[in-house]
């Protein structure tokens, strides 16, 4: 239950939106109810007066009641629309919130948080997780509490005429709202939680099939991944279908509570009728007015079935959120630097525990200096950069940026001294141009133009038909892999910054473009300080030292 | 739209007609025990019958309680069940046709992905409820209406006004909710990859220091769903006004007129009451319409994508097998490819003899990769044609194709699952020591064996655990594991250093009668080939081995002078 009031305190700032919704849900029921008990009454009433003679006709007053008869159905209209206008309105508003609330918690724990994440399942969590988790004001919040005040307002009513019938309803109701649906929630919870994890699971495995389509086709796996989706569906379907019999069981048992209560009332009204307390009118009255009684609580199984597979995906989407961020954020500001000095000196970095990565790593690199650190693949130089740009945290020795302990530094801190040009850029499915304006928003066309110049992508970018406006297409699909690399390159370019980390930036492309972009880069690296981590030769003539990273120390190469 | 939807639900007809005899028996069952209560209650007020008098009829009304109870229940059930069937038959034939078009070229699978999950749930709603309400909402009006009539030809005639005028006004305003909900469900799937997108992107975002700026394009991008949800909200909730208007006025003018009339005599409290019992069951099954009614507006939309994926032409396959061989020569016969207009590969003519080596380089966008994926058959050429063997590749089943090559890509991907299953991949046995010498042959098993778990170390979606050498490590080993005649490999060695590489050369020789075909990016390669292919723009413009190309002026040449170059 914990989960659902840290849900509930989440939404608070949208109280006004919610609040609202709620009175008017509540206004709509009320009027549903008076408008068919008061015509039970009026018909009874006209009856008895007309049976009863002139005198009686004359004497009943038959404006006021069927004037409110019309503004009850009037009445009805009108809050209905609005309620429905304005739950719609604070779900979509929670829905921005919660979005937002999450991916601002996640960003401090990434990238490190999501390493060894299924990204699938990360879509799966936030996009149909937090969906889920915005059904929870309009499936359950408004039902249940409308539910609540309406059934208190209108059993009050009936215990003016028969406290018995009134009992009866509040019984009813509850059987009918409450009980079978809690016993439905039991239930459902088994299933409606496996729903849940299946669907990702699912989605998980059709974009692993789609993805790697080729590779499976090629080596005649893709029947067995079909028939791997297929049987992950069929259990899917079996969930659907037991959280389905269970709905079915609900459903009618709600029906028969519900008509239980019509029967009820029936004869403690007849019985009151039969001892005088009620007149002849008030028993159809209450009768209808039992009717209308139970929209109240019609929602109200389907909230509860809501709310197992909201629990689950609370609890997820709480836990992802909940994690410790790899580095603790600084105390203090940002120093400012006056210098760009780094020092490294005996620095361990070992991930959760493991075998140190970097062990007693020392390097000094001055500013202005260019060093260069080659490796062979899995010698800990991705740990390296992870260290430099505060990802994750050192255990031991000393790390120094301009005299600064690199420990004052936030990871967003350090982003602003550093530029790098990595292995992993990721290509957003979106314009070449937005792409760009990532390393910085505030480039103009000329300084977009320079970048794709110096990164030798200019002739291409020109030549396509929306230019700069074309879009990538996911993960930069629609680009060879050298145009994506050089995008990333591009990228650089537009962002200055005293610090320039190149992690394989030649990577993938091939020698004739390789050289060419070296002695187009020469030129940039004047006047900052350059780390070049790579497995490759090239380029290392620009260097004004190596390093060669190996059991997590750096050895002097030259 | 919806008659296409409907042919889909043959899938599961009886189970759905089903469900919608035993709604038209519930409605039977509501009008009984309508009668019965207005019954009850007349005798109560107006003719003061003690209820000891009343015994069976009260007896008989609890026994059309329990009875609805049961057809309710069995309603319900039959319904799900009918969803259950069409979704699961669609997803298959989705996911087949899929697989029959192929790897498409830049092919957003987040999108399919989704279209695949929630597309087809989506549809849910519109055969569980829309669906069966349809048929309800027509039969159990008409039966109830002629009931009044039979009661009071007044009411009959409000409830007869008022009932047309609904759907009418759903079908008024429901087209232009419609258009909007077309546009609300394409943003939604933007929604999904965008926060992929995001999400994948969200180390590069963090190294630019823009990862916050992303938290106000996030609510940018909901609070634009919002708005174009709400538009379409705000007219599709008009249906749902409209539905209580004439049902509330119908009702409280029904009340209004039988008043009117019972204060003067002329008319019995029995049919009356029986007809204000009876009135709001008219207005339940459009109601119900009412409610389901944008359920099948998503629906459709979720349908159109649906179907265009289902009727996506599928290129045409070949369907003799390939002959089996010891060895397998290929030949490019003026082969050319055309993408959108844009010429990639024109009149290559090449034989990669059976047993040899063959590297292709070329700047990239030289039409490398595409050459590949005409060779292994996941794109048709538009002229010319490939023989194996001395049969064209466009008439072999592409499945009897596949079976006698391995290939590895650009970027190979690993499978979710141990390293073993992924080493594995397709081969129908498993041969442990097999796996073992393709690991080594791939310089895989030492790292491997470093790993917690060896064999058996689980591998998370997409390799995301797995560095990209070591990827493509394993991704020789499963090729070197399939022990096939024909190799084809794309870059396969980019993210190895070049000590790796050679020692991977040098075992790569050791698969005598292999024919290989290497695209290459870096020239190490080409130096041990049999025949170089030189592809410049789209055209083959050298063929040759290293020491003839190497002697004369030409483009391999100068790339080979670049590289020394930058070696430097």
């Amino acid at each position: 239950m914990s989960d659902i009031w840290r849900l509930i305190r989440l939404t608070a700032p949208r109280k006004g939106w919610m609040l609202a919704g709620l009175g008017l849900a509540t206004l709509t029921l009320l009027a549903n109810f008076g408008l068919l008990a008061l015509s039970g009454w009026f018909l009874a009433a006209t009856a008895a007066a007309g049976l009863a003679g002139y005198a009686a006709q004359n004497a009943f007053n038959f404006f006021t009641p069927s004037a409110m008869v019309r503004f009850f159905a009037t009445l009805r209209v009108g809050s209905r629309y609005a309620e429905r206008l304005v739950t719609h309105e604070a779900t979509f508003r929670l829905l921005a919130d919660l979005r937002v609330w999450f991916y601002t918690r996640l960003e401090p724990l990434a990238p490190a948080a999501l390493q060894g994440q299924r990204s699938a399942d990360l879509l799966g969590r936030i996009v149909s997780d937090i969906d889920t988790l915005n059904l929870f004001y309009l499936r359950v919040f408004v039902p249940v509490l409308t539910a609540l005040a309406a059934a208190l307002l209108m059993a009050s009513f009936f215990a003016f005429f028969s406290v018995p019938a009134a009992l009866a309803l509040i019984l009813g109701l509850g059987l009918n709202g409450a009980l079978a649906p809690v016993l439905t929630a039991r239930l459902g919870a088994g299933p409606g939680a496996a729903i849940t994890r299946l669907n990702s699971g699912l989605r998980a495995e059709y974009v692993e099939a789609l993805q790697g389509m080729g590779e499976l086709l090629v080596s005649g796996a893709a029947p067995a991944m079909q028939a791997r989706a297929a049987a992950l569906n069929e259990e899917l379907a079996a969930a659907q279908a037991r959280l389905g019999g269970v709905a079915a069981l609900g459903a009618s048992l709600s029906g028969l509570a519900a008509n239980a209560t019509l029967l009820a009332v029936l004869v403690f009204g007849a019985r009151r009728f039969e001892a005088g307390g009620l007149g002849a009118a008030q028993v159809p009255m209450l009768l209808l007015g039992a009717m209308a009684a139970f929209e109240a609580t019609a929602p109200l199984p389907g909230a509860l079935n809501y709310l197992g597979q909201i629990k689950t995906a609370a609890r997820r989407i709480f836990a992802l959120a909940d994690q410790m961020p790899p580095i603790s954020p600084p105390a203090t500001a940002a120093p400012a630097l006056q210098r760009y000095d780094l020092e490294l000196a005996g620095v361990d970095l070992a991930y959760d525990g493991g075998r140190k990565v970097l062990d007693g790593f020392s390097l000094s690199l001055p500013q202005g200096r260019h060093v260069g650190i080659v490796g062979v693949s899995g010698s800990g130089k991705s740990t390296l950069i992870n260290l430099l740009l505060r990802f994750h945290e050192y255990q031991a020795g000393t790390a120094r940026l301009g005299g600064v302990d690199l420990r004052a530094f936030s990871s967003a801190q350090m982003a602003r001294h550093a530029t790098i040009i990595s292995q992993r850029s990721h290509l957003f499915h979106t314009s070449i141009r937005d792409n760009l304006l990532l390393a910085n928003g505030a480039a103009d066309e000329a300084a977009l133009w320079h970048a794709l110049e110096v990164a030798q992508l200019a002739d291409f970018v020109r030549g396509l038909a929306q230019g700069l406006d074309h879009l990538v297409g996911e993960g930069g699909a629609s680009l060879s892999g050298g145009q994506a690399r050089r995008i990333a390159l591009a990228r650089a370019v537009l962002k200055p910054a005293p610090l320039l980390i190149l992690d394989e930036p030649t990577e993938g492309l091939d020698v004739e473009t390789e050289r060419a972009f070296l002695a187009d880069l020469a030129p940039l690296l004047a006047g900052r300080s350059v780390l070049y981590i790579t497995h490759r030769p090239a380029g290392l003539a620009l260097m004004d030292e190596v390093y060669e990273l190996r059991d997590g120390k750096a050895v002097r190469q030259r | 739209m919806d008659p296409r939807l409907m042919r889909e639900g043959k899938r599961a007809r009886g189970a759905l007609y089903g469900s919608i005899g035993l709604g038209l028996l519930s409605a039977w069952v509501v009008i009984g025990q309508s009668v019965l209560l207005a019954k009850l209650v007349t005798a109560i007020s107006f003719l003061h019958q003690p209820l000891s008098r009343l015994e069976t009829p009260l007896l008989l009304l609890a026994l059309l309680f329990g009875l609805r109870a049961l057809l309710t229940y069995g309603a319900e059930r039959l319904a799900s069940r009918a969803c259950l069937t069409i979704k699961t038959g669609l997803r298959a034939a989705l996911l087949e046709r899929l697989f029959a078009r192929g790897p498409a070229e830049g092919a957003a699978s987040a999108e399919h992905a989704t279209v695949l999950l929630d597309g087809v749930e989506a549809l849910e709603p519109y055969f569980a409820r829309y669906l069966p309400q349809m048929y309800l909402c027509v039969a159990v009006p008409l039966a109830i209406l002629a009931f009044v009539f039979s009661l009071d030809w007044i009411s009959g005639l409000v409830l007869l006004v008022a009932g047309p005028l609904i759907p009418l006004f759903m079908v008024f305003v429901g087209y232009r909710a419609e258009a909007i909900n077309q546009r609300q469900w394409l943003k939604l799937l933007a929604l999904g990859t965008h926060f992929l997108d995001v999400l994948q992107g969200l180390t590069t975002l963090k190294l630019f220091g823009r990862a916050r700026d992303e938290i106000a394009i996030i609510a940018r991008i909901s609070d634009d769903y919002r708005r174009t949800t709400m538009d379409g909200l705000r007219i599709a909730f008009l249906t749902s006004a409209v539905l209580e208007f004439f049902a509330s006025l119908a009702i409280a003018l029904v009340a209004v007129l039988f008043g009117a009339r019972l204060i003067h005599g002329h008319f019995d409290f029995y049919p009356a009451f029986l007809v204000l019992l009876l009135a709001p069951e008219y207005f339940v099954p459009l109601r119900g319409l009412s409610v389901h009614y944008h359920a099948r507006m998503s629906a459709i939309a979720a349908a159109r994508q649906i179907f265009s994926l289902l009727d996506a032409p599928v290129p045409a396959r070949g369907s003799a097998a390939l002959a089996p061989a010891e060895e397998y020569e290929m030949a490019c016969e003026k082969l050319s490819f055309a993408y959108d207009g844009r010429i990639v590969l024109q009149d290559i003519t090449a034989r990669f003899p059976a047993g040899s080596t063959t590297v292709i380089v070329g700047a990239s966008g030289a039409g490398k990769t595409t050459l590949s994926r005409l060779l292994l058959g996941f794109l048709t050429p538009s002229a010319g044609r490939i023989l194996v063997n001395g049969q064209d590749l466009a008439e072999i089943d592409p499945e009897s194709w596949w079976r006698a090559l391995a290939w590895v890509p650009q970027s190979p991907r690993l499978f979710k699952g141990s390293v073993e299953d992924n080493l594995a991949l397709g081969l129908p046995a498993r041969d442990f020591a097999g796996l073992r010498n393709a690991a080594a042959r791939a310089h895989a098993y030492n790292f491997i064996q470093s790993l917690p778990g060896q064999f058996g170390a689980a591998i998370d979606e997409g390799g995301a655990n797995i560095s990209g050498g070591e990827t493509q490590r394993l991704a020789l080993a499963r090729a070197y594991a399939r022990q096939a005649k024909l190799l084809i490999l794309d870059e396969a060695t980019a993210s190895l250093d070049a000590g790796t590489e050679a020692a991977i050369l040098d075992s790569m020789e050791q698969g005598a009668g292999v024919t290989a075909i290497i695209i290459a990016h870096r020239l190490t390669l080409a130096e041990r080939a049999d025949q170089i292919l030189v592809l410049q723009e789209g055209r083959l413009v050298q063929a040759g081995t290293h020491a003839s190309l190497a002697a004369i002026p030409g483009p391999y040449r100068d790339m080979l002078r670049t590289r020394e170059a930058a070696y430097v």
